[in-house]
């Protein structure tokens, strides 16, 4: 496979009343041609706001500090608006969280599906108009035609994001980008929209960039995956050392946070006690300690790089703790991981 | 307007059939809307008699007759006639084409400084916007009236006085004509009455509709600025201010016959409701058929246009529709 999207310190902050805040600070990594890569963390670890910066839709308060994005070797922040619209909707394509409201509730589904074709494609307005409703058989609405007449919001929540996604695949991007596509569906839709995905991606070999914060669709999806905390990347693996040899103490403690199947009845679910911390400024110290168990004295004093970890299985295995935390018992002196 | 479009289920059929297009769809839903289609009828009447009256009327708004000077409504006056003989039923058709003039271009020129000014301040943000917004409240911390007194006041004079030395340097008869500085002046102080509302409306609907999903999805596609204002932006700002619109026609109407009243409007001899009730109103005790008649238009047209405003409104918001 060869490489399709090179991320380098990417950094994001933005600008608020007092200062700044500090959303992404020097997120690195790499997508290969049809990859599917899963970036995983609690709200607002940065996840969404990393996804926006690479095509630059991000807020207005919001600004990229430093970075660069290359895609097939051309820096995406690098481009004028012209050249960055052609690859919005062309070689990458964005679906979002909320269904609900990411239509146009004003323009019916098949005039809003054709504009990409029109204007990506330039295709005349019947003929995208045609394809818009083989998109839609192919994402799973049948009768396509009769149902590019209607608005929006005769469209359930999941046959909206089925929408969403071909859109977003319409113009045959490389690059697929769901940002939490399935949060705002319920649990059956979550699981057709995450096997709709799947298809498309073996039959497209389109790239996917998947951010949830559910590690149950990743196991089932990915091959790759980034743990992200207050704007870092902590932990980096293929998904199944992520699983099953997982280094960082914040993914540890994501999957403690799993429910299981096998697991005792009648026992609250574990939870990471405390909340992450305010990134007013840049830490100077593991951004984690706070609610790390396997604390240790360098963790308040300097903040730990993103470093191959030793005896991985894989080579792409990278955290960034300073505590080898296999066999490493619990210290005291941090939050415990508690059970609540 | 037939009455088959008048009753419920029958038009309910017929907006469920032909879902093909926004606007369809939403001419369907007006005609289903009892009070917008009772308000529609005497606007249309309003806009005909508007543009034929002068056809129309069975005398001219200037014709006196002296024989029958302050007669009472028959069958030749049938609103009678007033001080000078002049027949009020003619002159209150003659008096739709200056409400509707001036209500129209009024309204037109409101709204395109507004949407020009409000556009701005909701998209570009930052020091626009706080000029913008401290403009309209500039504007708007003054009362009306005043303002259209003010403005009057001052501007008249001169413009006329600019007018004749114009003539007399080009001895072109176009400056001679010094009625429409009268029309100026009172389109010129309600658009400047108005567009503050109007700029207000836009700018917090652009602010609102610039952070919706489907804007930022439309960005992600790849649609260019232009685009996603004229097709996402701008048509879900619509309803509000077609709504606004619809109320601020019959408002400006209204507030250019509370000019005429108070005398710094329209000047005769064009007729305006305004001018006719305050003219009226000296008289009304012996003959009240002379307020009558402009007011119970006004009260109509008013009213008509809210009515037209909200059905507007719920026929325009496809998430209002009915399954």
């Amino acid at each position: 496979m060869s490489e399709l999207l090179e991320v380098q310190d990417l950094q994001t902050r933005f600008k608020v009343r007092k200062g700044y805040v500090y959303a992404v600070n020097g997120v690195s990594f790499r997508l290969e041609e049809g990859e599917t890569l899963a970036v995983v963390g609690e709200s607002g670890c940065g996840k969404s706001v990393t996804m926006l910066s690479l095509v630059r839709l991000l807020p207005p308060a919001g600004r990229i500090e430093s970075g660069q994005v290359l895609l097939r070797g051309d820096d995406l922040l690098a481009l004028d608006q012209r050249q960055l619209r052609d690859v919005r909707g062309g070689q990458v394509g964005m679906i979002f969280q909320d269904p609900m409201t990411s239509l146009n509730p004003f323009i019916n589904i098949g005039t809003q599906m054709a504009e990409p074709l029109l204007y990506h494609r330039g295709m005349s307005k019947k003929d995208a108009l045609a394809r818009s409703a083989e998109l839609l058989e192919m994402v799973g609405i049948p009768d396509g035609v009769a149902r590019l007449r209607e608005y929006p919001h005769q469209f359930s929540g999941g046959m909206r994001q089925r929408v969403m996604i071909a859109m977003a695949m319409s113009c045959e991007p490389s690059v697929l980008i769901a940002d939490e596509p399935t949060t705002a569906l319920d649990v059956t839709i979550q699981a057709q929209i995450v096997e709709l995905v799947k298809e498309l991606r073996d039959r497209s070999g389109v790239a996917v960039i998947w951010i949830t914060h559910d590690l149950s669709v990743v196991a089932g999806i990915a091959d790759r995956v980034i743990v992200m905390y207050a704007g870092y990347i902590v932990e980096e693996a293929p998904v199944d050392a992520i699983f099953e040899d997982p280094r960082h103490p914040y993914t540890v403690g994501l999957l403690g946070a799993l429910p299981s199947l096998g697991g005792e009845t009648g026992t609250r679910l574990t939870t990471i006690g405390g909340a992450p911390p305010d990134l007013a400024e840049l830490p100077t110290f593991c951004p984690f300690h706070t609610r790390c168990p396997f604390v240790i004295d360098r963790c308040r004093s300097e903040n730990p790089m993103l470093e191959p970890v030793s005896g991985a299985s894989d080579r792409g295995h990278r955290a960034a703790c300073w505590v080898d935390i296999r066999g490493v018992t619990e210290q005291t002196g941090g939050t415990v991981a508690t059970e609540q | 307007m037939t009455t088959q479009e008048l009753s419920g289920p029958a038009t309910f059929s017929t907006v469920e059939a032909s879902r093909s297009n926004l606007w369809k769809d939403a001419l369907a839903r007006l005609a289903a809307n009892r009070l917008a289609v009772v308000g529609i009828i005497p606007i249309i009447l309003l806009f005909f008699i508007a543009i034929f009256g002068p056809y129309l009327t069975p005398y001219d708004f200037l014709a006196q007759d002296f024989t029958a000077r302050l007669a009472p409504p028959s069958s030749v006056h049938w609103l009678g006639t007033d001080e000078l003989g002049r027949d009020v039923f003619s002159r209150i058709l003659y008096g739709a084409r200056t409400a509707v003039s001036v209500g129209v271009i009024s309204t037109v020129i409101s709204l395109v400084v507004g949407i020009i000014m409000g556009s701005l301040a909701g998209y570009l943000g930052g020091r626009v916007d706080m000029m913008v917004v401290w403009l309209t409240d500039v504007t708007r911390s003054m009362p009306a009236l005043l303002l259209a007194i003010v403005i009057n006041l001052t501007l008249k004079v001169p413009l006329e006085a600019w007018l004749e030395q114009m003539y007399l340097q080009t001895k072109n008869t176009f400056f001679r004509q010094t009625m429409w500085v009268d029309l100026v002046l009172v389109f010129g102080a309600l658009a400047l009455i108005q567009w503050p509302g109007y700029a207000r409306l836009i700018r917090g609907q652009i602010l609102s509709i610039r952070s919706r999903n489907y804007v930022l999805a439309a960005r992600a596609l790849g649609m260019p600025t232009n685009r996603i204002l004229t097709r996402y932006v701008i048509p879900n700002a619509m309803g509000p201010l077609i709504v606004a619109v619809s109320a601020g026609l019959g408002g400006a109407m209204v507030l250019e016959s509370a000019f005429s009243f108070l005398g710094v409007g329209v000047q005769l001899p064009i007729p305006s409701w305004g001018k006719m009730i305050s003219d009226g109103l000296r008289l009304w005790q012996t003959h009240s058929y002379l307020l009558v008649g402009p007011a119970a238009m006004m009260a109509i047209i008013t009213v008509s246009f809210a009515w037209l405003g909200d059905g507007l409104n719920d026929a325009l918001n496809p998430r209002q529709w009915k399954e």
